[in-house]
């Protein structure tokens, strides 16, 4: 069959490579797709020009067109990003064709470990291209949780040393606005307030994590601490916590906090009191602290925690909740049920 | 949604939870959708729902249906299907891994296997997604699993164990984990491929001379694994594909699995996770009324996750009950199986077969694999055993052993109960022994 490749005289002197489906064993190939004939056609010359090594502006074209039937064949990105650096092409441009072809394909990953292979490159960007935050928060307006895109972004953060950039923070705290529940954001914040950030050594979600000196009982404790800072924190999820009581996000960023400044949790009794109190329970997450507060010392009220979790507020874990009752090692007799 | 559930339904999987707080947002508005898709099925009242149900309320597992889809799932697909080019190794082993649990017999494909797979192999190592495709990490893995499933000679000569250890030699990083392909991204899931191909193919550790690793001064493969996995658990407790990005479920087991290949979890898990904080996140996955896990904090429950975060559970549980034999009393099981079996059977289950997400999505391959894959584990007790099919490295990996769960706590049927699957390679016991044996008997220099 005549296709736009085998038709084309710029095309003329590659000879494609047909697609061995396996066929040829005499089997039947599994899960067989009846390819478009454009789509069978152009892979046969991708798998041609990449036996060559072709680095050329065909061949860049060539990339382009599969992309656009089939974004999630990662080879051709792969590929692509090589001909984009070996042909010294402008970068910027190709920023702004992926910028269309990321809203198009949401849910596709390829397009970002592009991005990142793209601006890896200190030749082409020795600091952050100006537009990168609008798009990421445009992206985020489409999905404010994209996993790949957050994964990006904290890349971003770190390659470029972003960390106290009012821009990265601006926008966390616009996405906890509008959703104080996206704990992609959340996290996003305490690796801005509290990541590690030697580049000369590997990065890692919590601080000291995977220094064989450290317990990972101690993953994530500063050994500086800005007391201001911490607080400051505390006091931002102590609001989020008012806003909306029952959202773990804000409990667990407050229990990173005071971990990474080596605080307990027993600053918060009265704080988390306050969600268990005479007008009823209104934080499982609340009794959660509170448990863990009590477990240093006073077992028995831990245990009446626990106890409510299990029973009456969160029994589909009940089988949890009665390990952390049982690791307490509190005789029935000593425990104050309220 | 006033209409009654169906009888022996407790009131934890029909009602709203105790506490929902006044302020909605993006997350509760949908979260409400989810739980009002869900509501009917958990009821076990939706129209497409055919039963039969048993005592506890719950559909039975439509095993013939299931079956069949995977079938078809095997067989040509049109043109609309292009976006899978690069996922058939996947598909294969989506729909042997689910044929194992169903209990039907994978190796009549073994020459379709082969003939599949073969042209996806790379001289240079591994195999890509297809012909033509640079070599991939999880298209390996599934290559590699789906080889074990089929079995036998032909399949596991199949794989150029040589060029597959050179090339993971390349995608080995001086930070200790691996990329999932030459110029791809680095993350947790490359780790667990490459240790789960490593492990099952008896492939030396020591890493090839040329391995830009080594000018980073590591010499084998492993080296420096245990602490880039460490690295990637984050302050919430749960573990991220790559260091610094937000906990996820998928990861969370690919970092175990991982981990549980390389030692024993009792000690390599005390050595570089937080335990309380893991098992407390992992917990927090679980909510009722769906019962059914999600991936992160404040997402949707979604019936893959029954796997991903059910399947961390079995791992951790060995992790805190020690050294096999030693347990006292065994921490037994830390999640509602319960609350997993009915979202799963009353809430994933396709009508004309197949497994989803959710209801309201299609069924598809994938899910169809990982939700029968929760299922099969919330209805066994997975543990290690003091002897270990591999006489090698890995001792701890091929130790585990598993026993059908007391049917007398379960709320499925006798005739819904699946096959075990291996609780790290996620294929049968024995594929994943048979394979380890024929390569531990086929040595290669290095």
């Amino acid at each position: 069959m005549e296709g736009a490749y085998s038709a084309d005289p710029e095309w003329a002197d590659v000879t494609p490579i047909e697609l061995d489906d396996g066929s040829g064993s005499g089997a039947m190939p599994l899960a067989t797709i009846a390819y478009p004939p454009e789509y069978l056609e152009a892979t046969s010359y991708l798998r041609a020009v990449m036996a060559a090594n072709e680095m050329s502006e065909r061949a860049l074209k060539l990339t382009e067109d599969i992309i656009s039937m089939n974004p999630a064949h990662y080879t051709v990105w792969i590929y692509r990003a090589k001909i984009l650096f070996d042909l010294n092409k402008d970068l910027n441009n190709e920023l702004e064709w992926l910028n269309d072809i990321s809203l198009k394909y949401l849910k596709n990953y390829q397009i970002w470990h592009h991005r990142q292979v793209l601006l890896s490159s200190r030749e082409h960007f020795p600091t952050l291209p100006p537009k990168e935050a609008d798009f990421l928060m445009e992206m985020f307006a489409q999905d404010s949780k994209n996993y790949h895109v957050w994964t990006y972004r904290h890349w971003l953060v770190r390659h470029f040393k972003q960390w106290d950039e009012p821009r990265e923070l601006q926008d966390v705290e616009a996405l906890l606005k509008a959703d104080v529940r996206n704990n992609s954001a959340w996290n996003h914040r305490y690796m801005l307030r509290f990541g590690p950030r030697d580049t000369s050594s590997p990065d890692a979600g919590m601080i000291n994590a995977g220094d064989m000196t450290t317990a990972p009982g101690e993953k994530g404790r500063l050994p500086v601490v800005d007391e201001d800072l911490v607080d400051g924190e505390l006091e931002f999820a102590q609001e989020a916590i008012l806003r909306a009581p029952e959202n773990r996000s804000a409990w667990w960023y407050a229990r990173g906090v005071l971990r990474a400044a080596g605080r307990g949790l027993g600053e918060w009794e009265e704080f988390a009191g306050r969600f268990v109190g005479d007008g009823g329970v209104k934080s499982t997450h609340a009794l959660e602290w509170l448990a863990d507060v009590y477990a240093d010392g006073r077992e028995g009220l831990a245990v009446g925690m626990l106890t409510r979790l299990k029973e009456e507020f969160d029994p589909i874990r009940g089988n949890y909740w009665d390990y952390r009752i049982r690791k307490l090692g509190v005789a029935e007799a000593e425990v104050a049920v309220r | 949604m006033t209409e009654k559930p169906r009888p022996g339904i407790p009131a934890l999987f029909t009602q709203p939870p105790a506490i929902r707080d006044p302020l909605i947002t993006e997350t509760i508005d949908l979260q409400n959708a989810t739980l009002e898709k869900c509501l009917p099925f958990l009821k076990g009242i939706h129209s497409s729902q055919k039963g039969p149900f048993n005592a506890s309320g719950v559909p039975a597992l439509l095993r013939d249906d299931h079956v069949g889809y995977l079938y078809d799932s095997l067989e040509d697909y049109p043109a609309g299907f292009v976006a899978m080019d690069a996922s058939r190794p996947w598909m294969v082993y989506w729909a042997l891994a689910s044929f194992a649990m169903l209990g039907e017999d994978a190796s009549r494909f073994r020459e379709r296997v082969l003939a599949t797979l073969r042209p996806m192999q790379n001289s240079t190592g591994g195999f890509g997604g297809g012909h033509g495709q640079i070599s991939h990490l999880a298209g390996s893995y599934a290559a590699v699993l789906s080889l074990a499933m089929v079995g036998g000679q032909e399949a596991f000569g199949l794989v150029d164990r040589h060029a597959m250890w050179q090339w993971l030699g390349r995608l080995k990083q001086a930070d200790g984990g691996f990329r999932v392909c030459e110029g791809g991204e680095e993350d947790v899931r490359g780790a667990y491929c490459a240790m789960t191909i490593i492990s099952l193919l008896d492939l030396p550790l020591t890493l090839p001379p040329d391995s830009q690793a080594r000018l980073a001064g590591l010499e084998t493969l492993t080296h420096g694994l245990p602490q880039y996995l460490s690295r990637c658990q984050t302050f919430e407790g749960g573990i991220s594909g790559s260091p610094g990005s937000e906990a996820h479920g998928a990861y969370a087991f690919c970092a175990l699995a991982c981990l549980s290949i390389m030692g024993p979890p009792e000690e390599i898990f005390h050595r570089h996770m937080d335990i309380p904080m893991l098992v407390s996140w992992l917990s927090a996955r679980q909510s009722a009324p769906e019962g059914g896990l999600s991936g992160r904090t404040n997402k949707l429950v979604d019936g893959c996750y029954s796997h991903w975060v059910g399947g961390c559970w079995p791992l951790l549980e060995s992790a805190l009950n020690g050294k096999p034999g030693n347990a006292e009393t065994p921490v037994g099981s830390l999640f509602s199986r319960e609350g997993l079996t009915r979202y799963i059977l009353g809430c994933c289950q396709g009508h004309t077969g197949g497994l989803r997400d959710k209801p309201g999505k299609h069924v598809d391959s994938y899910h169809t694999c990982y939700v029968l894959a929760g299922l099969s584990a919330t209805q066994h007790n997975h543990y290690r055993t003091d002897s270990s099919v591999s006489s090698g490295g890995f001792a701890s990996a091929f130790s585990w052993k598993s026993t059908p769960s007391r049917a007398e706590d379960s709320v499925f049927d006798k005739s819904d109960r699946l096959e075990p699957l291996h609780p790290l390679y996620v294929i049968p016991h024995k594929a994943a022994e048979k394979m380890r044996l024929w390569s531990e008997a086929q040595p290669f220099n290095v």
